[in-house]
């Protein structure tokens, strides 16, 4: 047994590591939201030359043929410097789709840019009415000679202001909320009928709501199987909860270590805030709590990379202990700040909003532990 | 023991209905227009433009169960919006302490609503513990004057206000809560600057204010020099009803659930799923108990006596049960309370959803932390002394 990363591994998240201190601090970050796209093109492109697109790749496709691990080393440094690009949004999501779906054809056309990073993707699959079930879809396909045309609205889509293309979820047959017939297209954005409206979301990032107006969709479009995606958009978004855990497991470390720090220095009563055991005490269940959650996103991230029987039951179990570790570790690490944690001069603020996107995103921590239960 | 209300109060309960229908807002009306008729009509009711006011001051006299009442249908009924500086806070310190000149001067247009006031506290030093502040005020040779100059910090809609009333350092010797002294003085002067300070929430409601030799004429010092820290004590001691919003918690935990069963889950709605559920369940369980709690403690001060160790929790369970009425409400907007503005196909609740949730960690920071609350219950109610040697 061993959680070592190999010599690789150890290479890329040493260069990750690097470009988050080099790169992000709360002035810099601050000055890119809500601004242009919202992240730094020139951040994006290093990105791309340091060939951390390619690692959730196969070799096949021009990656590098790593797995969730890879992706989550490059997380959790992305989690304690709160990146905005979209990484998650393209690579992961719509990337991830794309590697599991597509055709030889799709994979040349788009696969190479995707990891090249010249063009950007956006998953589409959450609805008004959804309720975190990616099976329930209502946006709808109608047949035509050709393929579909579709009609509806995706709501919170990460990063679809900006996207180049879409990869969109769909009903082609069955009941708004059957597993079976749901489809997937990649339709580009700026394709007839599709209007899309981005808006920034408190963590700084972007999100976007994109309305369908009978968009024609051809067999070139498809994804996949028709009435069979399901399978393919449940693992990819599997793949998102392991990488935003990974990301909240880096900012619960910020918010832990800054809140030791801070106690260290503030003085009251004439004493350092540290001095007080109440404190010391929930400092210490601080730690534990994202000791705990990097744990058990180790356990998941290696039950699904090695397609282990039990892969499903432990994203439910991380994606609730993350959320609800994200509260405990978020609430006090602003509590014991006082007044400055719930300003936006100091970070842990803005690393706890970062925290309470990825609590509701995929399925907040009610919905994981009901799915659990079950 | 009995619970019932007298049938004086629940005539009471009748005329307090009877008035709020009868004044409540209509749509299309002048908002200004109203809130100032509303505080009128409620004037000439015997003081109900001042609840809290005791009647020697024209005030309306209430007893416990009145305010409580009160309490309650305005919860519902909804009342113009108000700023509780001037009303709620120095007015009390003025009543008791201030001169009958200051009395005159200031208390007709804090009732009028007409002046507003902001309260200088906390510094940047001097947060939990308050009474290390630093903001020096020297008097003058001639004896005339106070010269202010220092900072201070989450000051309350500073950036409105027309007067502050503000503890200040008159002299370092003897212990810390001494030396304090309570000063008021117009905000719209040379020498004094607002700093806005934007809180997670996106709002601007908090300040840091800076003072450079602001000139304060000794007859706005309330009470004595050195006196101010037992003035502004009292003060924080001032409100015994209502500091907890249980009232307000009620009502909103009615809107909460009537929300949660408008979100769809599958095929029933969010109260379906059990851990939501459960977790509504478990919410209304303390309030119902917190509600009795306050209703104990009411009840003490209505037959006169101090008021019980059960007084002491209600401020550290109230803002612990708004701050969980502002989470259920973010997490029942699910993904869409995360939308910043802009457009969004969620619930109309959910809007700033999780912006509503960051404002409200601050219940647990003003006003005396929760963890001061806790050491103040530690002494006080348990008794507890240091053993240190």
């Amino acid at each position: 047994m061993n959680f070592d990363l190999t010599e690789e591994q150890q290479l890329v998240s040493d260069s990750i590591e690097r470009f988050v201190q080099d790169s992000y601090n709360l002035e810099s970050r601050m000055a890119l939201v809500g601004k242009g796209p919202g992240f730094s093109e020139a951040h994006w492109k290093s990105m791309s030359e340091l060939g951390w697109f390619g690692l959730p790749f196969s070799e096949d496709d021009g990656g590098f043929g790593g797995n969730q691990l890879d992706t989550m080393i490059l997380m959790e440094h992305f989690g304690k410097g709160l990146v905005l690009e979209p990484f998650l949004a393209s690579i992961v999501l719509g990337g991830g789709v794309l590697k599991r779906a597509a055709n030889e054809t799709q994979r040349k056309q788009w696969l190479e840019t995707v990891i090249d990073g010249s063009k950007q993707l956006a998953l589409a699959y959450s609805e008004a009415e959804s309720g975190y079930e990616p099976h329930n879809v209502a946006v709808a396909g109608t047949k035509t000679a050709d393929g579909f045309t579709i009609t509806g609205t995706k709501c919170m889509v990460q990063h679809g202001g900006t996207a180049d293309a879409l990869v969109v979820s769909f009903r082609t047959s069955g009941g708004t909320t059957d597993k079976s017939g749901i489809s997937l297209a990649l339709i580009p954005a700026d394709r007839e009928g599709v209007t899309v409206q981005g808006f920034l979301t408190v963590d700084g990032l972007q999100s976007a709501e994109i309305a369908f107006d009978k968009v024609a969709v051809s067999a070139d479009d498809l994804l996949g199987d028709v009435g069979d995606g399901f399978t393919v958009l449940n693992a990819t978004i599997n793949d998102g909860i392991l990488a935003i855990a990974a990301e909240a497991v880096g900012a619960m470390e910020v918010l832990y270590k800054d809140t030791v720090a801070y106690t260290q220095e503030r003085e009251q009563f004439d004493h350092a805030l540290a001095d007080f055991q109440v404190l010391q005490h929930r400092m210490v269940e601080m730690f534990m709590e994202h000791e705990q959650c990097k744990s058990l996103l180790y356990r998941a991230t290696m039950e699904v990379a090695n397609g282990g029987d039990d892969a499903q039951r432990n994203i439910h179990a991380l994606k609730h202990l993350i959320g609800k570790a994200a509260f405990f570790v978020g609430e006090n690490a602003v509590q014991t700040h006082g007044g400055m944690g719930v300003t936006e001069e100091l970070r842990v603020g803005h690393y706890f909003k970062r925290l309470l996107v990825i609590e509701a995103q995929f399925g907040n921590t009610d919905y994981h532990l009901d799915q659990f239960a079950a | 023991m009995d619970i019932d209300l007298s049938a004086d109060d629940l005539a009471f309960e009748t005329e307090v209905r009877g008035f709020l229908s009868e004044n409540a807002y209509t749509n299309g009306a002048n908002p200004e227009e109203w809130r100032m008729k509303w505080f009128e009509k409620a004037k000439e009711k015997g003081g109900w433009d001042v609840p809290k006011w005791p009647a020697e001051f024209g005030g309306p006299g209430w007893t416990p169960n009145q305010h409580y009442i009160w309490q309650k249908e305005t919860a519902r009924a909804g009342t113009p919006w108000d700023m509780p500086f001037g009303l709620s806070m120095l007015a009390p310190v003025l009543m008791a302490h201030g001169s009958q000149e200051q009395q005159e001067r200031f208390l007709p247009a804090i009732r009028a609503r007409e002046v507003n006031w902001c309260q200088g506290y906390s510094e940047p030093g001097a947060g939990s513990d308050l009474a290390s502040l630093k903001t020096k005020a020297e008097l003058t040779e001639d004896g005339k004057h106070y010269v202010v100059n220092g900072t201070k910090i989450w000051t309350t809609m500073a950036h409105i206000a027309d007067w502050i009333f503000c503890l200040t350092r008159t002299s370092d010797a003897g212990i810390k809560q001494e030396g304090i002294t309570f000063l008021l003085f117009p905000m719209k002067q040379e020498g004094v600057e607002v700093k806005p300070i934007i809180t997670l929430g996106g709002a601007h409601t908090v300040n840091t204010v800076f003072f450079t030799d602001v000139k304060v004429p000794v007859e706005n010092r309330v009470g004595e020099e050195g006196k101010g820290w037992a003035y502004a004590k009292g003060l924080l001691e001032h409100e015994r009803t209502g500091i907890a919003g249980i009232s307000n918690s009620i009502v909103a935990l009615e809107g909460l659930k009537k929300r949660a069963s408008s979100v769809k889950r599958g095929n029933g709605s969010l109260m379906d799923t059990p851990s939501f559920r459960s977790k509504i369940a478990e919410l209304e369980i303390d309030l119902m108990a917190v509600e009795y709690t306050e209703l104990r403690s009411l009840a003490t001060a209505s037959a006169g006596t101090a008021p019980g160790p059960e007084s002491s929790i209600l401020k550290l369970k109230g803002t612990e049960i708004q701050q969980r009425i502002q989470k259920l409400t973010m997490e029942a907007g699910g993904e869409f309370s995360a939308a910043w503005g802009g457009i969004n196909s969620g619930p109309d609740f959910a809007r700033a959803g999780m912006g509503g949730y960051m404002s409200s960690r601050v219940y647990t920071i003003y006003g005396g932390a929760s963890e001061v609350q806790k050491d103040i219950i530690t002494k006080k109610v348990l008794g507890i002394k240091s053993t240190k040697k």
